[in-house]
């Protein structure tokens, strides 16, 4: 375990390095914020509410989803890159799990720009507009919590689309609509609630709730109570399944490396 | 001593698929791929004991590199067995990498973005090394490779000879028995070369390190090693001491000629074949010939002419 804490706190140093792309990226992060925020401020027309949700509501969705989904940014195409220039044989000969070094690195990464891009936006954003507390000081901590579970369900999308290198030449293009069907359906640009009827039911059918919304409601009080470990349970129960999928197809290119040498 | 190592008729083919030229072709190719067979190690047998030093030499893409991935346990021979140290490397890979070290001195294993030091400070995280033993290597280390000065500079600003020296040490941090070194002084200057040879000695001299390395460079080869193994076209040509191959050639005889004009040349001749009084002959009739020289072969010269054909290789000069 130490080990693995060791890469992100290495990670997050490493980023430390580039401190143009941190002014840059809080920058980039405060102009969405100003943006976003006047266009739902004029789809509101000054009425309090829209399908019973607030501006106030809506306005911490939205700083806390795109705050999330900065923190989740990370490199999704290191694993091809590292097939191409044939380092991924090198990662073999270190003995650490090359996937959970991975995660930690990307964990590293992640909470780099929680501290330095998400925090300094928030600061930013309660200046510029009302926000909502949290509900209770329950719901806070259990949506860390269900924030955590959340970035493993989007991580783990990722990592199974960056396994897929093992056999596709180039998986940009996967990626790319994988990240647009994110953005989409886990509601960071249009919170979910205002999503018409039809496509809320196939959400929940779908991994995409779980990885911002879930924490949103919990942290807005939409969710309260046992509700909430019910809540925690689904997102534990995608982790489960796309930690299975993504395990499969992880040791199934691993042994097309070894055993048919690439 | 006891082999550390043991490798018993490894094979290693690859199967390339054939680029079709032209729109239909590679249309057709979609359906109907065909594939070449490229036998890049092709039945190989060593053993290699405790504390020896061994150089691989081989032409590009003679299966050098291949056969080092086979040993350290990233690839998986289609046949043959490799036993090291008790471990079968491809599939105990866990377990038996923390008793090695490798070098792949075409790709770096540091960490580009941060300082030399934060990617040995990882090794020690990654191999558990206990903080005394982590810190005493380090010190002698750069010590030896003379590294004080840029061991605080990100990778990514780094000489190729300051990264590589960087490479060596991360993979020697953890004391490895067993060092896999493949071409760590490719690229580098004389004095880069000789100081990674003197480390390369000392390693194996002090701390009992069993060390094997690939390289192009022949004076790596007689500086360092004690042993030779050569391999061509995946198989093993050679294996044996630098003493016993130049004395086994020393039937081949290279003269250096001086022409008249000045221009000189050198010929190479086989005094088992051609007795040294015919060659004499044979030269003296030609007659713009000013003078000769009589060369011993040097190990360069005795390898570019296995590398070329030039000596042939039989069953009984393989060393064995
Ligand atoms: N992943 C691969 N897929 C297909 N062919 C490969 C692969 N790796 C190596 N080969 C082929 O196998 C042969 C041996 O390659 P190898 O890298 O072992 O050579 P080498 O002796 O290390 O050469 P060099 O001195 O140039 O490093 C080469 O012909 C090469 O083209
Ligand atoms: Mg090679």
């Amino acid at each position: 375990m130490r080990t693995y804490v060791e890469f992100a706190i290495k990670k997050f140093q490493n980023k430390m390095a580039y401190r143009l792309e941190f002014f840059m990226g809080i920058v980039n992060t405060i102009i969405t914020i100003v943006v976003y925020l006047c266009i739902y401020k004029a789809l509101y027309e000054g009425k309090a509410e829209v399908d019973g949700i607030s501006y106030a509501m809506t306005a911490t969705s939205f700083v806390i989803s795109l705050g999330l989904s900065n923190a989740f940014h990370f490199n999704e195409m290191f694993i091809q890159d590292k097939i191409h220039d044939g380092s991924i044989t090198n990662e073999f000969l270190k003995p650490v799990n090359f996937v959970f070094r991975l995660l930690w690195e990307n964990i590293g990464e992640g909470l780099f720009r929680v501290v330095f891009n998400f925090l300094p936006a928030v600061v930013f954003a309660c200046f510029y507009t009302k926000l909502c507390a949290p509900y209770s000081m329950g719901n806070f901590i259990i949506m860390l919590i269900s924030v955590a579970l959340g970035y493993l369900v989007l991580w783990l999308l990722s990592l199974i689309i960056q396994v897929l290198s093992f056999w596709l030449f180039s998986v940009w293009g996967i990626m790319t609509i994988k990240n647009v069907i994110v953005n989409i359906l886990s509601g960071v640009f249009l919170p979910l609630w205002f999503m018409p009827d039809i496509i809320k039911k196939i959400i929940v059918f779908t991994p995409f709730e779980s990885i911002y919304f879930t924490p949103i409601r919990i942290y807005l009080g939409e969710v309260t109570g046992m509700e909430m470990l019910s809540k925690l349970s689904l997102q534990l129960m995608w982790i489960g399944i796309l930690g299975g999928m993504a395990g499969v197809l992880w040791s199934k290119g691993v042994k097309k490396l070894v055993v048919q040498g690439g | 001593m006891e082999n550390i190592i043991e490798v018993k008729n490894i094979k290693r083919y690859y199967k390339i698929a054939k680029e079709e030229k032209g729109f239909w072709a590679s249309l057709k190719s979609l359906v109907n791929k065909k594939y070449e067979i490229k036998k890049a190690v092709d039945d190989i047998s060593f053993e290699i004991k405790k504390g020896e030093i061994t150089g691989f030499i081989g032409k590009n893409g003679a299966g050098k590199s291949t056969t080092i991935k086979m040993l350290s346990g990233i690839l998986y021979p289609d046949s043959g067995t490799v036993k090291i140290d008790g471990y079968i490397p491809y599939k105990q890979r866990k377990q038996y990498v923390k008793n090695i070290g490798v070098v792949f001195g075409q790709k770096s294993q540091l960490h580009w973005d941060l300082p030399l030091i934060e990617s040995f400070e990882l090794m020690k995280y990654i191999y558990k090394i206990p903080k005394k033993v982590y810190e005493e290597n380090l010190k002698k280390f750069v010590e030896l490779l003379d590294m004080e000065d840029f061991i605080n500079q990100p990778v990514r600003q780094l000489s190729l000879g300051q990264r590589m020296r960087g490479d060596i040490v991360a993979a020697l941090l953890h004391s490895p028995k067993l060092v896999f070194l493949d071409e760590p002084t490719i690229g580098l200057d004389v004095v880069a070369k000789e100081k990674i040879r003197e480390f390369i000695k000392y390693m194996n001299k002090n701390e009992q390190t069993t060390i094997i390395f690939t390289t192009h460079d022949m004076q790596d080869i007689e500086k360092v090693c004690e042993r030779l193994i050569i391999i061509d076209q995946g198989k093993k040509v050679y294996d044996g001491t630098i003493a016993e191959i130049k004395n086994k050639y020393s039937n081949i005889k290279n003269i250096e000629v001086m022409y008249e004009d000045g221009s000189k040349e050198m010929k190479t001749f086989d005094i088992n074949k051609i007795p040294m009084n015919q060659v004499m002959e044979k030269l003296f009739t030609e007659e713009s010939i000013k003078d000769i020289s009589i060369c011993e072969p040097e190990i360069d010269g005795i390898i570019r002419d296995i590398y070329e054909g030039k000596i042939e290789l039989n069953a009984d000069t393989k060393g064995e």
